[in-house]
């Protein structure tokens, strides 16, 4: 976790020690605090979830049913016909291969530019470090349509377009992920690279040895928030993939509305439903290291 | 801490040359893969065609046409990818890109919405010259069957630009057992404005339910209400020329008579008396309570609605029979109708077709296969399951329709062949700022109530866009 | 309250990190080693991000029409934006909009984020913690789209419900105010679940000593929170409002799928107004300008987020 040792480390020193008697505040504002803190969690947790439940259990019955009101929060009688008609009329395994080979690239890749440059903006003097990372965060600004096109043009040009490689390629560097490593290793006590510089290790060695070990949490971290990301991608899949062999998930999800909007809703949902799965199984299964690792980057 | 020991190689060193053997290996992986998408249609050994539907029909057709093409060009390899989008903005913006990098088709599917645009920009070549080549064949096998009203819908500046292969009118769908429900006798051919309202005003007296339901958009929105009120947001008028084509395919058929160029989109005409009752009728409805606030969506909200049986009536055209069906309504559930009557009776229409790109290097390959698009039998694997209007009259059989109902399905083409006065939504080459606009100045116009007062703002704006 | 303040600034001086300017021994490899770390992410953003941004800047010096080579223009596609009446209240529209979703997101994630971390079963704090982050994990288009359903005037559940309790059905999307906030409430649902991921990892950070020292000293746990927990969480409050606030400008899918901008132009973002500008109306130039002027608002906005930290975020 992100505890910072120093902090504790002076705290134990300087605070001194108190002697007056804790004084137990009187408990009936505790309690009502406790009972409206756990009311408003529920209400949030019941928001939260609400409308993933609608989502859930209207793919589970007809389209003619998608507006009865009140809802049926749990369906009686689930019919997993929409789910089939999702495998039916799209070729979801392909998709789905293909959205892991591009997503599983794209988090890899992306792990270690991040990692290696985040270091460096935190620990490393070079010229002009302050200005480059000025830069990088800049880029963040651009909205993705309107670079779509010079992106397009560069993705021909190297002789990518139409495949998985150019959305995986183009991916590679990401600012936002450099930004969250570099806020995580300004967080590590720098005493531990000096004593090994001092020592005689070379620049390399301090990162690879002494601190890519502690950045465990924050690429865990920038692994599952690049792979819910990425996972989803709709924009750059649409303009770079022609064939539909190539598709990602999300593009070919699309092809269930219909021409026109004259698809089901049900299986429009179930779609949905379908695509969110593998982001949800492994938040599930990485939760620890995820929020350990959501934080790295946010102080300093 | 312990003391690192130095490695034999820097590390640093091995991490550089791994770093440049997998980044040139992801490059050397990517081209293999990318390899073939990476060319143009023009100069690889490709025929390549973008089409606006669901890829599994385009990869059917692709194998089904691809022996034809193979017997015209053994070296040619026929592609086709189809851009799914709920409009036809995605796939201009798609089909955009491809022409800025230097890949655009060979052959593009293009509506009545992207017509004017192509041409003007010329994207796309006139067929002319290719059509009066083959005339003595297509007179019978596809003029004869084509209504000329789709393919005039086709034309710009006198040129024919697309063959027109499906089309929607904007009839009227309604609900069989809320109009049973209600007390309703399904509509005749001839009724009027004032027994649609009627049928809406019963139909919403049942709790819970909407007489009338609409969604914002072009086609099929309160514009139908517009052309039976003989009114539009443009002036309309025809381009000279076309007679090369009148006279050579449909010679001596009445049907064909006045027809010319291709429809001339004039001057906005948006706060015409006409074009403002037609909009203020709609706010009059949702005051009386007989239609809700309309959806800004594209009409996949409206396709739920009326398939869970909230709402008696909507504007819909041959696409509903399969779009219905695949939102679960049973057949004989819905039935259609003509348009009701106002001023006239006249409806609007949207086509859809093929057209040759410009800066295609196989066009007389693409013109051939263009021929076997629009050959009959290609029609059901292009679009299976009803989801549009066959542009053939000779595909409209109650067969076809036995499956998903209407009852009434000669209503589609009848209004082609039984009302001369259908025309196409406007659609000049400023489409997409159009549609932009009245999509704007209908929520608007809804939303405030006073219809004149944004129809007076799409006026100048329209007038903005077509300088 | 005096003695807790005083005992975190001296301790947050004390806990300063140690000199940088120390000499290291192998100073001179340093700079060359930074720029290879930095070397790949440098190339991808150059040639995938900084390129297409400078080629979009150039472009909006011209116009183009994407099928007819550019054609320069100098600063005619700037003179016309500052005209543009529907393009600036798209700005007026995105900035108000991103307003009220960083503020939203912020406010909801710490609040709930401060529960949670109160709770004392592990149990409990892990069953908020995947309540609150699953709505990030779906697509935007997907909860675009299953929300317009939900949000629909007649038949959506929202109003449904609300009209159990008397309220008579809102105008969710077919107002202009309804549907800014619409969008407003759907964005804030979804990326509340980030914030607040954020918030209760920083809460999890903060050391027990500060905190224990300020019980003793009879501090109610409402101040301890606002004079020490806040404080010592604002340089993750800082962070999350920087991203919040350059996502929240760039805002398009939310919209664009639900209201297409709609009703009029009430939810028109920058976004969308140079989409429909540059690809549907083939202005390539234009929206390239538009773009360069949201780049320039973004900065702007940042900027004056990281001065106004100045004054209000703790470091340690």
């Amino acid at each position: 976790m992100s505890t910072n040792t120093d902090i504790n480390t002076a705290l134990s020193v300087t605070t001194p020690p108190q002697v007056r008697t804790p004084v137990h505040r009187a408990s009936a504002v505790g309690q009502i605090g406790r009972i409206v803190g756990i009311a408003v969690l529920v209400l949030g947790a019941i928001t939260a979830l609400g409308p993933l439940l609608w989502t859930v259990s209207t793919s589970l019955r007809t389209p003619a049913e998608a507006f009865t009101n009140p809802p049926q929060w749990i369906p009686l009688h689930p019919d997993f016909s929409n789910y089939s008609a999702v495998f039916d009329q799209i070729p979801i395994g392909r998709f789905f291969i293909n959205s892991v080979i591009v997503t599983v690239l794209i988090v890899v890749g992306q792990t270690v530019t991040c990692t290696l440059s985040g270091y460096a903006f935190a620990m490393v003097e070079f010229p002009g470090r302050n200005a480059i990372f000025a830069v990088f965060l800049a880029t963040m600004m651009v909205p993705l349509q309107t670079i779509i096109i010079p992106v397009f043009v560069i993705i021909r040009y190297l002789g990518l377009s139409n495949s998985l490689m150019s959305l995986v390629v183009s991916a590679l560097g990401s600012a936002f992920g450099t930004f969250l490593m570099r806020q995580y290793f300004m967080q590590l006590p720098r005493e531990l690279g000096e004593a090994a510089r001092i020592d005689g290790a070379g620049h390399f060695q301090v990162f690879f040895s002494v601190y890519a070990k502690m950045a465990g949490p924050a690429i865990a971290t920038l692994a599952i928030l690049n792979f819910s990301a990425f996972w989803a991608e709709f924009y750059r899949p649409l303009i770079f993939l022609q064939t539909q062999d190539n598709f990602t998930l999300p593009l070919g999800l699309v092809a269930l509305q219909g021409n026109l909007g004259t698809g089901s809703i049900s299986i429009v949902l179930a779609g949905v439903v379908l695509a969110m799965l593998p982001s949800v199984i492994l938040f599930i299964v990485a939760q620890r290291y995820f929020i350990a690792g959501v934080t790295a980057g946010s102080s300093r | 801490m312990t003391h690192p020991q130095p490695a034999l190689f820097g590390r640093r060193t091995l991490l550089k040359g791994a770093a440049g053997l997998g980044l040139a290996g992801l490059l050397g992986a990517a081209t293999a893969c990318g390899g073939d998408g990476s060319g143009g249609g023009s100069s690889s050994k490709t025929l390549k065609m973008l089409y606006f539907g669901e890829q599994s029909a385009a990869t059917e057709l692709q194998n089904r046409l691809q022996p034809a093409i193979t017997k015209l060009d053994p070296t040619i390899k026929f592609e086709i990818a189809a851009i799914n989008g709920t409009d036809w903005n995605d796939f201009l913006a798609k089909v955009l890109t491809q022409v800025a990098a230097g890949t655009p088709p060979d052959i593009i599917s293009v509506a009545t919405e992207g017509l004017q645009l192509m041409a003007q920009k010329e994207l796309a070549v006139p067929l002319d010259d290719y059509v009066t080549k083959d005339m003595a064949d297509l007179k019978e096998s596809y003029f004869a069957d084509v209504h000329p009203a789709l393919v005039e819908s086709m034309m710009y500046e006198g040129h024919l630009w697309e063959l027109p292969d499906s089309f929607n009118a904007g009839n009227m769908f309604y609900n069989t057992g809320l109009f049973e429900k209600a007390g309703v006798d399904a509509p005749a051919e001839g009724w009027t404005i004032d027994d649609f309202e009627n049928a809406a005003s019963k139909v919403a007296n049942i709790k819970g339910i909407n007489g009338f339901g609409w969604v914002v958009r072009l086609w099929g929105s309160w514009t139908s209400f517009m052309y039976a009120n003989n009114a539009n947001l443009l002036e309309e008028g025809k381009y000279d020329g076309g007679d090369w084509l009148w006279n050579s395919a449909y010679a001596g058929d009445p049907a064909a008579a006045g027809r010319k160029g291709g429809w001339k989109w004039g001057a906005p005409t948006a706060n015409s008396p006409g074009t403002v009752e037609a909009l203020d009728y709609m706010i009059q409805l949702n005051k009386k309570g007989l239609s809700p606030k309309p959806d800004v969506g594209g009409g996949g909200t409206l396709q739920g609605l009326f398939a869970s049986n909230r709402l008696g009536m909507a504007i819909g055209g041959g696409f509903w029979a399969g779009g219905l069906t695949n939102a679960g309504m049973k057949k004989g559930s819905f039935d259609v109708q003509l348009f009701p009557k106002w001023q006239s009776q006249r409806h609007l229409f949207g086509a859809g077709g093929y057209a040759i790109f410009k800066s295609s290097q196989k066009k007389d390959l693409a013109w051939e296969t263009l021929k076997q698009l629009v050959k009959p039998e290609t029609f059901d694997i292009v679009f299976p399951g009803n989801v549009t209007t066959p542009g053939r009259k000779s595909l409209m059989t109650a067969e076809r329709y036995a499956k998903t109902g209407p009852k009434n399905w000669s209503v589609f083409y009848d209004t082609l062949t039984k009302h001369p006065d259908t025309m196409p939504i406007p659609a000049p080459p400023y489409y997409n700022a159009m549609a932009t606009a009245l999509n704007q100045r209908t929520t608007q116009a809804m939303s405030s109530g006073d219809a004149k007062a944004a129809l007076d703002g799409l006026q100048s704006d329209l007038e903005k866009a077509a300088s | 309250m005096s003695t807790v303040t005083g005992a975190a600034t001296v301790t947050a001086k004390a806990a300063a990190s140690p000199p940088r300017r120390r000499q290291h021994p192998t100073k001179q490899g340093e700079g060359r080693f930074g720029f290879m770390m930095i070397g790949l992410a440098v190339l991808f953003v150059a040639v995938f991000t900084a390129i297409p941004i400078v080629a979009s800047f150039l472009l909006s010096f011209s116009s183009w029409d994407v099928i007819s080579p550019p054609e320069f223009v100098g600063l005619k596609n700037y003179q016309e934006l500052l005209a543009d009446g529907p393009v600036l209240k798209s700005f007026g529209v995105t900035i108000g909009m991103a307003l009220a979703i960083v503020v939203l997101q912020l406010l909801v994630g710490l609040v709930l984020a401060v529960l949670v971390n109160q709770r004392k079963m592990i149990w409990l704090r892990t069953i908020f913690r995947t309540a609150f982050y699953l709505p990030l994990l779906a697509s935007t288009a997907a909860v675009s789209i299953f929300m317009g359903y939900l949000f629909d005037y007649q038949f959506g559940v929202v109003n449904y419900y609300l009209g159990l309790v008397g309220i008579p059905a809102v105008p969710w999307l077919n107002s202009p105010f309804g549907a800014a906030t619409t969008i407003v409430l759907i964005t804030v649902w979804q990326q509340a679940g980030f914030t607040f991921v954020l918030f209760v990892a920083a809460l999890m950070a903060v050391p027990t000593d500060v905190l224990e020292a300020s019980q003793i000293d009879g501090a109610s746990s409402l101040s301890s929170l606002l004079r020490i927990k806040i404080p010592l969480i604002s340089p993750t409050i800082l962070f999350a409002a920087v991203v919040a606030m350059i996502n929240a400008m760039q805002l398009f899918d939310q919209p664009y799928i639900m209201t297409k901008g709609g009703p009029g132009t009430a939810t028109t973002t920058v976004t969308i107004a140079m989409y429909q500008k540059g690809f549907q109306n083939l202005e390539f130039g234009y929206g390239s300008a538009i773009a360069i002027g949201l780049l320039v608002i973004i900065l702007a906005i940042t900027g004056l987020q990281f001065l106004a930290a100045r004054k209000v975020v703790f470091y340690q």
